[in-house]
């Protein structure tokens, strides 16, 4: 056997014959048991609730009875945003984010513009879920068992037999780490188990579940590595314990939790109040469809009569209301879609500074990766938000078209006793309407927004392995 | 050799061959400690030649421990182990395979209760970790046996049992270097003795006759050095 498997082995022993360390293995154990079992549990209500919803609001908008399209533009629709198949595993920005829609004509969701999500980035510590558990508890779990690997040897003087007992520096230090990458593969793997668990769901696809474990793997042997680097450089055991736990503390703590409100101060956005305000001084300016001397519609209205070789709009073969409709969404739409742009790019800001404190980070980095590759980051909850968008501009203006194909003019601009009757349109024209149905990201979607936090983790393998390799030059020279 | 500017060996000329005991003598910081990090490729000499069974210790260490076996001033062993284990652990690092009853022979030998065989050694004593320390020594079965205090910590009985071990490791062929400042123990073991002092031996005698050693003569001459130095 060699001096490295000799080493491992006794590394293992002494961790076995550890009752606080076999303890707090098996307590570990039992924490990602039950994050597996609540985070599933959680995410199937969630998602069960979600469908039931999204079925009810689907009967009760074509239950409608027969009535007049603006008014079914005006009574809208409730969209709900499925979950993505891994969100047990790393529900990401979801609890914080809306993930109901309203829809209605004129307005675009208040719900991209969200004080709510000011908080998207702030993804709390301490959910209990499988992603927490393996990216904070196992890291935290791995320093208590191994701070002391090389550092007690140097300590109690028994580094030097070591040596002396033929036993290479870089045999007694791969040893060590071998050993406590053995506790983290064996601490990892149930909850990987519980991911498989999750993954194994209908629409989960390789590649994204692929790059997840390699990312927690990669995370965890950086533990390693960074743990058995310590414990090399330092002589006593107490002062490995104190810089990795100051380690541990201000990378998986402290970073993610001030990273996210240094990227919100300095890419600020815009708040619900400060959006509305700025968005209903911009409609004014655009014009009023109500007023006939207004600029923009009086030219309107002067193109269509051309069009259609009349001069009077009660003279159209269309309803010239439901034109006019059809012109104003187009109109308001493309003023919040350049607010929700902006909105994005503000998200998009933050997040990339976000992921740059990575590179102080690597748990920021494996965070990124996480979220993304389970469809659960603000991009996931972007592409939620313009797939509604597309839904809610495509219904009101299907809708916009049944007033100006069905309804006519006269009737639509009547006021008679019986007028109101004649502007309603059958109820089997919203049980026709399309249903929405979210489409997922491809998996080579989700993948590529993870690769940015992977190259990061690896970055960081690379470096520790590196100063490792020199620390343990230095040992064998004691 | 020198710790900086702190000139520790200066002149030091000394062959062990093998098959024989060397004892070391010199008081307290006289660098006879140092003489062995020599050895064992710890340090390295600023000028002169250190060689082990043919080799520069400082150029290539592995080749010379592989060869020797050290008992270190403070022997350090795992608590977390029982005393078999230990030795078992060391002896794997180092290549050997010794059958669990070569190491109780070998505990017996050195003077190890039994009870203490498959004790963990957080209780041992420090002449119980001495015992086991040695034990492990005679286990390696390597041309180089190097003891700095072996018998310090060990009681009258202990260094009796020691000493008829170090004759049976030298029967093997072995050539030991035995530092000590104890002039009995060393005595009672070696082939010569040398006196360290000022960084170089000052004084070398060989045992001779029946009687060995003159003691009398010796621990005057050496309680007027001790004296002196
Ligand atoms: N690592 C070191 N750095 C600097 N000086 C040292 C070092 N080791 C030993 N010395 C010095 O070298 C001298 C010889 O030390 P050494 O340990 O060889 O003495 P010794 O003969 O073994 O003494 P003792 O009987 O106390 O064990 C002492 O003066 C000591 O202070
Ligand atoms: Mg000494």
């Amino acid at each position: 056997m060699s001096a490295m498997t000799l080493i491992a082995r006794d590394e293992l022993r002494l961790m076995r014959r550890n009752h606080v360390a076999v303890t707090a293995v098996l307590l570990l154990l039992l924490l990602t048991v039950v994050a597996v079992a609540t985070a599933w549990t959680h995410q199937q209500g969630i998602a069960e609730t979600r469908a039931r919803h999204q079925r009810a609001a689907n009967a009760a908008f074509e239950a409608q009875p027969d009535r007049h399209p603006h008014r079914v533009v005006h009574y809208g629709h409730f969209i709900f945003r499925p979950l993505s198949p891994l969100a047990a595993f790393d529900p990401g920005v979801d609890p914080f984010t809306g993930n109901t829609m309203f829809l209605e004509g004129h307005r675009q969701n208040t719900s991209n513009f969200g004080d709510v999500l000011q908080s998207s980035l702030l993804v709390r510590f301490g959910q209990l879920t499988p992603a927490f558990v393996l990216q904070a508890a196992v890291p935290l779990l791995l320093i208590f068992l191994g701070y002391g690997a090389v550092a007690r040897e140097t300590e109690r003087g028994t580094l030097r037999p070591l040596l002396l007992q033929g036993a290479a520096a870089w045999s007694i230090v791969l040893g060590k780490l071998a050993a406590l990458g053995l506790v983290a593969g064996v601490v990892g793997v149930p909850a990987m188990i519980g991911f498989a668990l999750i993954a194994g769901q209908p629409g989960a696809s390789i590649g994204p579940i692929a790059l997840i474990i390699i990312a927690y793997g990669a995370y965890l042997a950086l533990w390693s590595v960074a743990i058995t680097l310590v414990s090399t450089l330092v002589r006593r055991r107490r002062d490995a314990l104190l810089a990795l736990l100051a380690i541990w503390a201000v990378t998986v703590v402290l970073l993610p939790r001030v990273a996210p409100d240094v990227a919100g101060q300095i890419y600020p956005l815009a708040n619900r109040l400060q959006t509305d305000v700025a968005i209903a001084r911009d409609l004014r300016w655009l014009g009023d469809s109500h007023n006939p001397d207004d600029p923009h519609f009086a030219r309107f209205k002067a193109d269509v009569l051309r069009r259609y070789g009349v001069t009077r709009v009660e003279d159209l073969p269309v309803n010239y209301k439901g034109l006019l409709a059809i012109e104003g969404e187009a109109i308001t739409s493309r003023l919040f879609d350049r607010y929700a742009r902006e909105s994005y790019a503000a998200h998009a800001a933050q997040n990339r500074m976000v992921l740059g404190f990575g590179l102080l980070s690597p748990t920021i980095a494996l965070r990124q990766v996480s979220m993304a590759s389970a469809g659960t980051d603000f991009g996931g909850h972007q592409r939620f938000l313009e797939q509604a968008e597309r839904y809610r501009y495509d219904l009101v203006q299907r809708l916009n078209q049944l007033q100006a194909d069905q309804v006519s003019y006269a009737d639509d601009t009547a006021v008679d006793a019986g007028a109101d009757r004649r502007k309603r349109i059958g109820a089997d024209h919203w049980q026709r309407m399309p249903v929405f149905t979210f489409t997922p990201p491809t998996p080579a979607t989700l993948v590529a927004a993870g690769l940015q936090g992977l190259a990061i983790i690896a970055g960081w393998l690379v470096a520790a392995t590196l100063m490792l390799t020199a620390a343990t030059r230095r040992l064998g020279a004691k | 050799m020198s710790y900086g500017s702190h000139r520790v060996l200066d002149g030091l000329s000394i062959a062990v061959p093998a098959g024989s005991i060397t004892a070391l003598l010199g008081g307290n910081g006289a660098g006879k400690s140092t003489t062995l990090s020599l050895l064992l490729g710890f340090v390295r000499p600023n000028d002169g030649r250190v060689t082990v069974c043919g080799v520069d210790p400082g150029v290539e260490p592995d080749h010379a421990r592989g060869r020797t076996a050290y008992l270190p001033e403070n022997v350090a062993l795992y608590d977390h182990l029982t005393a078999v284990e230990n030795a078992s652990y060391l002896l794997a690092l180092s290549g050997n395979r010794p059958s669990r009853a070569a190491i109780l022979d070998a505990f017996a030998a050195a003077g190890l209760q039994e009870r203490a065989w498959d004790a963990r050694l957080s209780g041992f004593s420090k002449g119980m970790r001495q015992k086991v320390a040695i034990a492990v020594a005679w286990l390696r079965e390597v041309p180089v046996l190097l003891l700095d205090e072996p018998t310090s910590g060990l009681d009258p009985q202990a260094t009796a049992d020691f000493n008829a071990l170090l004759h049976a490791i030298r029967v093997r062929n072995t050539a030991v270097l035995m530092v000590t400042h104890d002039l009995l123990s060393a005595v009672d073991v070696a082939d010569r003795i040398g006196f360290l002092e000022r960084g170089r031996i000052v004084e070398e005698v060989a045992a001779t006759g029946t009687e060995r050693f003159d003691i009398r003569a010796l621990r005057a001459r050496f309680g007027e050095r001790a004296r002196a130095a």
